[in-house]
């Protein structure tokens, strides 16, 4: 009974340690790095077009908190094979209000991305 | 004999324990940081200002669309409006960098790389010191389409409590030709410092 017991208690330890599933390829999800665990702020939908043969991104931003909060991020930009294609951007410093959506915009510098990676971390 | 050799040895393993194996030299207080992170020193104009202005100017006027067929452009200096020193010709060279590496235009010698070309051709044309078949003609140098010229200018606001500095940026593209201007974007940061 008591070597049940702790089979039980030891499953539910190693359940909860377990990782989530990795984001699906291609989804708003597999886009974006975070850097540490997001306090307040969420990435929610993006979308993706190409204008005059440059990648442009437009990521949805909600902050779930009462209180202003301030985020960083940048983006990455990619080629067909998965390389980045042009140097690293800026980190951006981007403050929202509270429980504000607004919306995060970006321009690919090179016609060549295909691919992008969002990196966001908050303070 | 046995002794001596020991004492080379111990000798020998001391000094290689304290050699530094670390691909460094000097203070521990000075380290190298990254240039592209967020530079919140003070609230004057900084690196993070200049990349971000350079980096905004260059995606916008890169995707409109104008630059078909990699035009010849004149880049002028940005007027500074502003009332602290800034540097703007490193915000033209940025810009002038990052378009050339999206590879959307070609530029004309701006005016301060004017002389030298103009010294360059004289020397090559006029001196003889140099074999006929590789002197560089007058007469052929590529006039530019559009010129690009900007602007920073800032407001400045102080309270016992607050320091705030509003930034803008203008930059505009203009048809050298007709004198239009056909393309313009601004670029807007605001800094605010808490006492």
């Amino acid at each position: 009974m008591r070597f049940k017991f702790i089979a039980v208690v030891a499953l539910a330890l190693l359940a909860g340690c377990a990782t989530p599933p990795p984001p699906e390829p291609g989804s708003a999800a597999s886009k974006v790095v975070a850097m540490g665990k997001l306090k307040n702020i969420v990435v929610g939908a993006m979308r993706v077009a190409r204008e005059n043969g440059f990648m442009t991104v437009n990521a949805q931003m909600s902050n779930t908190s009462f209180n202003n909060k301030t985020f960083y991020y940048r983006f990455a930009w990619l080629g067909p094979e998965g390389f980045p294609v042009a140097e690293e951007e800026t980190w951006k410093s981007q403050m929202m209000y509270g429980e504000q959506t607004s919306f995060i915009q970006a321009i690919a510098p090179t016609a060549k991305a295909v691919d992008f990676r969002l990196e966001i971390k908050t303070p | 004999m046995f002794a001596r050799f020991s004492f080379i040895a111990v000798f020998a393993l001391l000094a290689s324990g304290c050699a530094n194996t670390s691909p460094t030299l000097g203070s521990k207080s000075i380290s190298y940081g990254d240039t592209k992170a967020v530079e919140t020193v003070t609230n004057e104009f900084g690196s993070t200002d200049l990349q971000m202005i350079a980096e905004s100017m260059t995606r916008s006027l890169a995707q409109s669309g104008i630059m078909q067929g990699r035009p010849v452009v004149q880049v002028y200096d940005v007027k500074n409006k502003t009332s602290e020193y800034i540097d703007t010709r490193e915000i033209t060279t940025s810009i002038k960098t990052q378009l050339m590496k999206t590879g959307v235009a070609r530029f004309a010698s701006d005016n301060n790389a004017m002389q030298s070309q103009v010294d360059q051709l004289k020397l090559q044309n006029q001196s003889g010191l140099y074999k006929k078949s590789t002197v560089a003609k007058t007469g052929n140098m590529i006039a530019a389409k559009y010129r690009i010229e900007g602007s920073i200018s800032s407001i400045v606001k102080r309270s016992s409590d607050y320091k705030d500095v509003f930034y803008k940026f203008s930059l505009q593209l203009i048809d050298v030709e007709s004198g239009l201007a056909e393309w313009m974007d601004e670029k807007e940061i605001r800094k605010t410092t808490e006492r």
